[in-house]
């Protein structure tokens, strides 16, 4: 799904080079539930930047669902974003002009499907979250929980086979991570991959595999699948 | 109050700076300009026609639709003039050629000498009775009026190129200046007037103030000679001086006067030349009152552009604000900050508007012949424009400065 | 997808009602302004018979005497024609049509002595006139050359003047007296107001553009009735005695007109012009030897300078106001965009490209420029309306067409999107990852 060999990114400002990831390697498998830990400043967020297509990097591999990603346009990888990821934010990132309908509608529009289809995405994905009554509510309208379904509907909306979540439960108290959390699950669960960075070590326990970055530099601990039963059922 | 850490800000975000500074600019630019044709338009507007009083005075036209024999016409007009005198409210009455302000009559060419090659000027030429000067107004500076004496009996069916010239003229005194620049009296001098070869001499007898040609609107506006003539033309037209504010009334009473009087159909027309001036200048005024729209509207427009960018810069620094007066500065080092700021971008837009006021200025004389625009005009604007920035900034400073300090303590 | 970006620019404006009214105010008097001097100017500087304007030709002779010649000064002894010159080019002139034009004033005769006078202004002129220039018939149609050959008393009338004289009936074959004779009148113009009046733009009777001719008579008529010209004329010279020494004189005061089968016989017009004034030259006229001049209708205009420099300038300081509404509209649409970029973020890590966040800002912009587009023609009309009020030179002129609308349009859609361009362009410069890590 997606697979990371030996990626270096590197900020430059006037006089200071810092190496953000330095031969970062990763393979996420089709299916998988993957969170990301590591401490501040370790290159968790340029790791994920760089896995949403949302900055270049400097050098290595990365291809995303079979497609090398290297020296792609803008353009390009607009569309590979808009087809292959859904994002969830920590600060959820609604557009608060719009009600939770043209929310969900957003990547839609940009991926070009018929007005019929595109109802029909939108209801589905709203229903999963349990939010289909609120449609023609506001963002400011919902708590903060609420936020974060919406914008887990929206990132479900165009069935993309990928999920990055940053921090999703990061602004929400225990009660509402959890339901986010278990909402996330049943979503893998029915076949989506996930790679969720976090720095909650609780919730980094409860995935399938943790990936912990330090100093740019990733170390793979792998858990079995029974381990995550448990959890679940915990 | 320091300056450099107010422009390192302005620096680092400066585009909205920027905008506003080339508003300011522009409108300066096209301020400057449109206040010097409004000066000149209205000064044309105004210019004096040399009639004492105008709104007193106005004319009737009048034209007999059969052709009549000089004599006929001669004593017609002998007895419009005394019908005209005996309509209530006329002051006096006097019969002319034309009327200044009124857009028609005749001009001839003039020589200070019949041996001299082109012209020396040419002046409107006022072909009156006794009477003219007295119902317009004209001042004498010099000389006297014509009289009965003086006039030139003429049949224009019968007369020769040569027959046209009286003995004695009166002239306006920028005419006169204009001949003889470095006379200071000019009663007695000869004009020259006629065909090559055949001049014959118009002796100086007056000179008034000022009587405008009916090309008012060009340099040449005051120039004009008054001859006395007594001619059968096909029309009469008489200019009449009413008692104040019943000149109105009197013209009509003027105009079924001589329709009562004349022997046969007559076609007749009366004018004031309050009105013929309005007429005249119609297009002057149009342009100046459209021009001070365009003015008002621009200084609105600029003043919208300021108060938005201050209120937007305040807007992104609600939290610095808030910060700063929590340090403890007072509302007005902010009120100051915010004012500080926007003279310095207004000064900005006027240094650049100053040149693009130049910039403007020599295209519109390239393309339309409009006239060096002169310096006080930029300094007015400019003077404007720095006014304007002023006022337009301290409603949104006056605002910034009354955030609260609390605001520091909040994450927002 | 317009649609979709018609939608959220329409809502976006709706969100933030004051500064969007502004924006549309600010561009609206903008266009108004400009598109208000723009169609004066270009109506005044408008041809009035595209399809023939250069086959209608001016031909002008410097007749003026010699000792106060200055090459290139232009003086009123140059815009019309001598009576002897123009009997000559009706006689012998170049071209498939000739005509001449004198501006002439009269009244018609009451029939009782107390009726009113009704006032007649209009041309002597030939024939030749109503075909050359396409003058419409309302009623009967235009006399004919055996008319003008023998001075007979005819006339054409203006739709309003047969009017005021016979009432509203077809007037062909009645009679009016005017001139001390009596009148048949053979035709009545249909709807003809051509804008600028460059038939006989020395006219008396309303300049320019304003007014009409009212009645038209043989060119050989008003001679034998030795009518003078109302309009302008212009002596270089003393004239000799009587009408007839004026007819003899070199004064000027008549308009003449060649109509040529085609634009490509104008050099043989100029042949015949050179040759005509060498021959009179011989004679001992013209002997200023400056050149002799043909004008097609519209280097006629420009030559009589129809378009005042006043409505230059008003246009170039009106589109300078234009360019103040539209960096002014830059910096309040740069604000509003700006508080924006955290949508922008979203929208690219949601999949939007550069180019689609380009196209849905432009397109708020473009709403924008409608808007201010509406309004701008309102406030362009209730302008006109009120110039046309003010100055009686311009009430011809100040008339919006359709020409004119759409110009309108494309300067309102053209400002906003001018103005539109930095900010969009600044709002598709935010990058997806910043705007995210700030959040």
């Amino acid at each position: 799904m997606l697979h990371m060999k030996d990626l270096t990114k590197v900020y430059r400002t006037h006089m200071i080079e810092t190496h953000a990831l330095r031969g970062f390697d990763i393979d996420v498998k089709k299916g998988e539930f993957v969170t990301v830990t590591g401490p501040s400043g370790s290159g968790k967020t340029t790791f994920l930047n760089i896995a949403g297509l949302l900055e270049d990097f400097d050098g290595g591999e990365f291809t995303l669902d079979g497609v090398n990603v290297k020296g792609l346009s803008d353009d390009k990888r607009s569309r590979l974003r808009n087809e292959k990821l859904g994002f969830i934010f920590q600060g959820f990132n609604l557009i608060p002009d719009l009600n939770l309908f043209d929310n969900v509608d957003v990547p839609l529009r940009y991926r070009g499907f018929s007005a019929a289809e595109r109802r029909q995405r939108i209801e589905r994905a709203l229903t999963e979250v349990g939010l289909a009554s609120r449609q023609n509510h506001y963002p400011a309208e919902l708590s903060g929980g609420q936020q974060q379904r919406v914008a887990i509907a929206r990132a479900l909306a165009g069935s993309p086979p990928l999920l990055l979540a940053d921090e999703p439960t990061g602004n929400l108290d225990s009660q509402m991570a959890r339901s986010v959390m278990e909402l996330l699950e049943e979503i893998n669960a029915r076949g989506t991959t996930i790679i969720m960075v976090t720095h909650d070590p609780e919730l980094a326990m409860r995935a399938q595999r943790n990936v912990h970055i330090i100093d740019g530099r990733a170390s793979d601990l792998r858990r079995g699948p029974s381990l995550v039963r448990e959890a679940v059922n915990a | 109050m320091e300056i450099r850490p107010i422009l390192s800000t302005l620096l680092r975000s400066r585009t909205g700076p920027l905008l506003v500074a080339l508003q300011v600019a522009i409108s300066l630019a096209i301020l400057a300009n449109a206040l010097f044709v409004v000066q000149q338009r209205i000064a044309v507007s105004q210019r004096p026609s040399g009639v004492v009083n105008e709104r007193d005075v106005g004319y009737v036209f009048v034209r007999p639709l059969a052709q009549m024999s000089h004599v006929e016409t001669l004593a017609q007009q002998q007895r419009e003039r005394e019908a005209l005198k005996a309509v209530p409210g006329v002051l006096s009455v006097g019969w002319t050629s034309q009327m200044p302000m009124s857009r028609s009559g005749s001009s001839s060419s003039i020589r200070l000498s019949p041996e001299q090659a082109r012209e020396s000027a040419t002046p409107a030429f006022y072909s009156v009775q006794p009477g003219f000067a007295a119902t317009l107004g004209l001042r004498f500076v010099e000389g006297r009026d014509l009289n009965e004496a003086d006039l030139l009996e003429y049949d224009p069916r019968t007369a020769g190129p040569d027959d046209g010239t009286p003995g004695v003229v009166v002239i306006t005194l920028p005419l006169a200046k204009f001949l003889f620049p470095d006379a200071t009296t000019y009663v007695g001098r000869n004009l020259w007037q006629g065909s090559e070869g055949r001049m014959k001499p118009m002796r100086i007898v007056g000179v008034v103030e000022n009587l405008m040609s009916q090309g008012a609107g060009s340099l040449t506006g005051p120039y004009s000679v008054i001859l006395p003539f007594r001619a059968s033309l096909s029309f009469s037209r008489w200019a009449v001086r009413a008692e104040p504010g019943k000149l109105e009334q009197v013209l009509k009473d003027a105009e079924e006067a001589i329709r009562k009087a004349a022997p046969a159909p007559v076609r007749t027309f009366k004018r004031s030349v309050a009105e013929d001036r309005e007429s005249r200048y119609r297009n002057e005024r149009a342009m100046a009152w459209m021009l001070v729209s365009i003015s008002a509207l621009l200084l609105l427009v600029t003043l919208s552009g300021i108060v938005g960018m201050t209120m937007l810069r305040v807007a992104q620094r609600r939290k610095q604000i808030g910060v700063r007066r929590a340090l403890g500065a007072r509302w007005r080092d902010i009120l100051r900050y915010f004012m500080v700021e926007n003279f310095i971008i207004t000064t900005g837009g006027i240094v650049a508007g100053l040149m693009l006021a130049v910039g403007l200025n020599r295209l519109l004389m390239a393309y339309t012949g409009m006239p060096r625009l002169p310096i006080e005009y930029m300094a007015y604007g400019a003077a404007a424009l720095w006014v304007l920035g002023i006022a337009a900034v301290y409603g949104p400073a006056s605002k910034a400065a009354s955030i609260s300090p609390a605001i520091a303590t909040r994450t927002a | 997808m317009f649609r979709y970006y018609l939608l959220l620019g329409a809502r976006s404006l709706r969100r933030n009602p004051a500064l969007t009214a502004l924006m549309v105010l600010t561009l609206a008097i903008g266009v108004a302004a400009s598109v208000a001097t723009l169609t004066i100017l270009h109506v005044m500087s408008g041809n009035p018979i595209p399809h023939k304007s250069d086959r209608l030709l001016v031909p002008l002779l410097d007749v003026a005497p010699k000792r106060n010649y200055v090459p290139g000064l232009r003086e009123p002894y140059s815009q019309q024609s001598t009576y002897p010159d123009t009997v000559n080019y009706l006689r012998s002139g170049p071209g498939v049509r000739r005509t001449a034009i004198y501006d002439i004033g009269g009244a018609v005769e009451p029939a009782k002595r107390d009726d009113p006078v009704i006032q007649l202004g209009g041309v002597a002129t030939t024939s030749d006139y109503f075909a050359m220039f396409e003058v419409p018939f309302r009623y009967g149609s235009a006399w004919t050359p055996a008319h003008d050959e023998r001075a007979a008393r005819v006339a054409v009338l203006s739709p309003s003047k047969s009017e005021a004289i016979f009432g509203d009936v077809d007037p062909v074959g009645k009679t009016f007296r005017s001139w001390g004779e009596t009148f048949t009148v053979v035709g009545v113009v249909g709807d003809w107001k051509p804008t600028p009046r460059y038939t006989n733009l020395t006219n008396g009777s309303g300049g320019y553009f304003n007014g009409e001719d009212q009645v038209f008579i043989p060119f050989k008529t008003a001679v034998s009735l030795e009518l003078r010209s109302n309009g302008n004329t212009t002596c270089s010279r003393d004239s000799g005695v009587g009408y007839k020494g004026f007819l003899e004189s070199d004064c000027v005061w008549i308009q003449a007109w060649f109509e040529l089968a085609s634009p490509a016989d104008r050099p043989a017009a100029q042949a015949w012009l050179d040759h005509y004034a060498a021959e009179q030259r011989r004679g001992g006229r013209l002997e200023r030897n400056a050149p002799n001049r043909l004008f097609n209708v519209t280097e006629w205009l420009e030559y009589m300078e129809v378009v005042r420099a006043d409505n230059k300038i008003a246009v170039w300081l009106a589109f300078g106001f234009l360019a103040l509404c539209i960096v002014n509209t830059m910096g309040l649409l740069l604000a509003k965009f700006s508080t924006r970029a955290a949508e922008v973020g979203v929208r690219r890590a949601l999949g939007a490209g550069q180019g689609a966040i380009f196209r849905q800002f432009l397109t708020e912009t473009a709403v924008v420029g409608i808007a201010g587009g509406v309004i701008g023609l309102l406030l362009a009309m209730v302008s006109l309306w009120l110039i046309r009020k003010q100055s009686q030179d311009l009430s011809v002129v100040a008339q919006m067409d359709w020409p004119m609308l759409a110009a309108t349009f494309a300067i309102a859609v053209g400002a906003a999107l001018v103005a539109g361009l930095l900010p969009t362009w600044r709002a598709c410069q935010v990058s997806p990852a910043l705007q995210l890590k700030s959040q």
